[in-house]
């Protein structure tokens, strides 16, 4: 299959006595395997976008095709993995349980057989993210990017073939965010998942995307696409490299032009 | 812990039970009608412990009973309001009515329904350690962190996965304050159920000393029941410590 994601006219308003328009006419298709960003200000719809997507939350117009079918289908199949924007990791268990999270919960979708979705070892993801050595450790033992590591690894132990990650970075600090990006883009390297990943950071979409999808304040609309150039592999590139810095400005003056039109 | 916090851990307490002991002897001495020489509490309990004991029991079968099914029924209804939150408008009003009903009142209703027996005591401390442990648990069960529910949703998670594995652990340090409400408020409704329509246990030995103005006894039993309430209480905190380790 080519196109992961498919969308088509997506509208949301959120109910009140003032309604509010998050989404409106969103027209998107992120293909298998693409890492696709989506950019805007604050209250531009990113995250109502991507739980749209995961089947975390309805629209109210439109048409949502995710692997082939509708979220929730993909859910049931184990075919989404999320990573929000805190960790998430549950506290009273190791960083080993967490990882392989996918395993004990819905085992009914490891029972029919699922093309999609490669279920990878535990311990050989928390090797890949520096975790080896905490396996047993309890995710209170872990600075902040190693819990976000671990939440990494999470995801990438469930196998989905779609991943969507929900500012996952933006509670880290610098030095540890520009750490657990490049663990990012070496896992994603490595693994070939389709990424939609929502940032409100113009280095983080430019270093890590295919594509970045700008989108207008609220209402969320898009107002550009913007191919990124930059060969793979990218995890020696430096964030300050001309390339990125390039791609940030054409990133950021996007958004100045959806925020003025 | 360095030893100067232990010294005021331990410190600390002592003087306040020191500072109450010369209270106490002070009130004895001035106004024999009020409190018993201090001195004769131990020598009260000395000189009849099966009778204590005996009594004691009575109340703490009532009280854990009560404790049992108060905290079962509670949990049970709990985890029914998280799954039907359509309940929750019908079962709380009628859980805070029960909660304010005066337990003294009921407890002669109930001699009067169940007649002379230990089942008065058992329901009285049962109705009494229901509501903490309801409120606890449906604030435990719902407390639940937003992203660790949206990574079990996005895995479309079965509820018994996300009761199991997220809500019911999530919850503990609420299930453990709701169970020591509930194990005082069970101690309690066992012994003010036995003021009435029981010649049995600690509130029974409290009603008969104070009859007879027999000030030792009365006093012996009300100590007798705060520290096996503490000794509860402390119980629950070791297993606390035990369950939740992170």
């Amino acid at each position: 299959m080519s196109e992961a994601v498919v969308l088509r006219g997506i509208g949301r308003t959120f109910a009140g006595r003032r309604p509010i328009a998050a989404l409106d006419g969103i027209d998107l298709t992120v293909r298998a395997g693409e890492f696709v960003t989506l950019f805007g200000p604050s209250g531009s719809g990113k995250s109502t976008l991507l739980r749209i997507i995961a089947g975390l939350e309805r629209a109210d117009a439109g048409t949502v095709q995710v692997l082939g079918g509708p979220p929730r289908e993909a859910a049931r199949r184990k075919d989404i993995g999320w990573v929000p924007q805190n960790a998430a990791l549950l506290p009273w268990a190791r960083v080993r349980t967490n990882a392989g999270l996918s395993a004990l919960v819905n085992r009914r979708a490891d029972r029919s057989s699922h093309p999609q979705r490669v279920p990878q070892d535990v311990d050989g993801i928390l090797a890949e993210v520096g975790l080896a050595d905490f396996a047993d450790a309890r995710p209170g033992q872990l600075s902040g990017g190693m819990q976000q590591r671990a939440a990494l690894a999470r995801v990438f132990v469930q196998g989905a073939p779609l991943l969507l990650m929900d500012e996952p970075f933006s509670a880290l600090d610098e030095i540890t965010r520009s750490s657990v990006r490049l663990q990012l883009l070496d896992l994603w390297e490595r693994h070939r998942k389709t990424v939609v990943f929502v940032t409100h950071s113009a280095e983080e979409a430019a270093l890590l995307s295919d594509r970045v999808i700008v989108l207008s304040p609220r209402p969320g609309r898009i107002t550009a696409e913007i191919e990124v150039p930059i060969p793979r592999p990218r995890a020696d590139c430096a964030a300050d490299s001309d390339a990125v810095r390039a791609v940030e400005r054409e990133i950021t003056a996007a958004l100045r032009a959806g925020a003025s039109g | 812990m360095s030893a100067r916090r232990v010294a005021l851990a331990v410190g600390a307490p002592a003087a306040l039970l020191l500072l109450l002991g010369l209270l106490w002897s002070w009130t004895a001495s001035a106004n024999p009608s009020v409190l018993p020489p201090l001195a004769s509490l131990p020598a009260e309990l000395a000189a009849r412990p099966d009778f204590y004991v005996r009594n004691l029991g009575h109340t703490l079968v009532s009280a854990l009973s009560g404790f049992g099914i108060g905290v079962g029924a509670a949990l049970l209804l709990a985890i029914a309001v998280v799954h039907a939150p359509v309940l929750r408008s019908a079962v709380l009003p009628v859980a805070l009515l029960l909660n304010v009903t005066p337990v003294v009142a009921i407890a002669p209703a109930l001699v009067v329904a169940f007649g002379f027996t230990q089942v008065p005591n058992i329901v009285v401390a049962a109705l009494t350690a229901f509501f903490p442990m309801l409120i606890n648990a449906l604030a435990g069960f719902r407390n639940v962190d937003r992203g660790s529910l949206e990574v079990f949703r996005s895995m479309a998670a079965s509820r018994t996965d996300v009761f199991l594995r997220l809500r019911l652990p999530s919850s503990l340090r609420y299930l453990f304050a709701g169970a020591r409400l509930s194990a005082s408020a069970a101690m309690v409704g066992a012994i003010v159920s036995e003021f009435t329509g029981s010649t049995r246990g600690l509130g029974a030995t409290i009603v008969t000393a104070t009859t007879y103005l027999n000030l030792p006894q009365m006093w012996v039993a009300i100590l007798v029941s705060a520290l096996v309430s503490l000794a509860l209480l402390g119980l629950i905190g070791l297993v606390e410590r035990i369950v939740v380790r992170w």
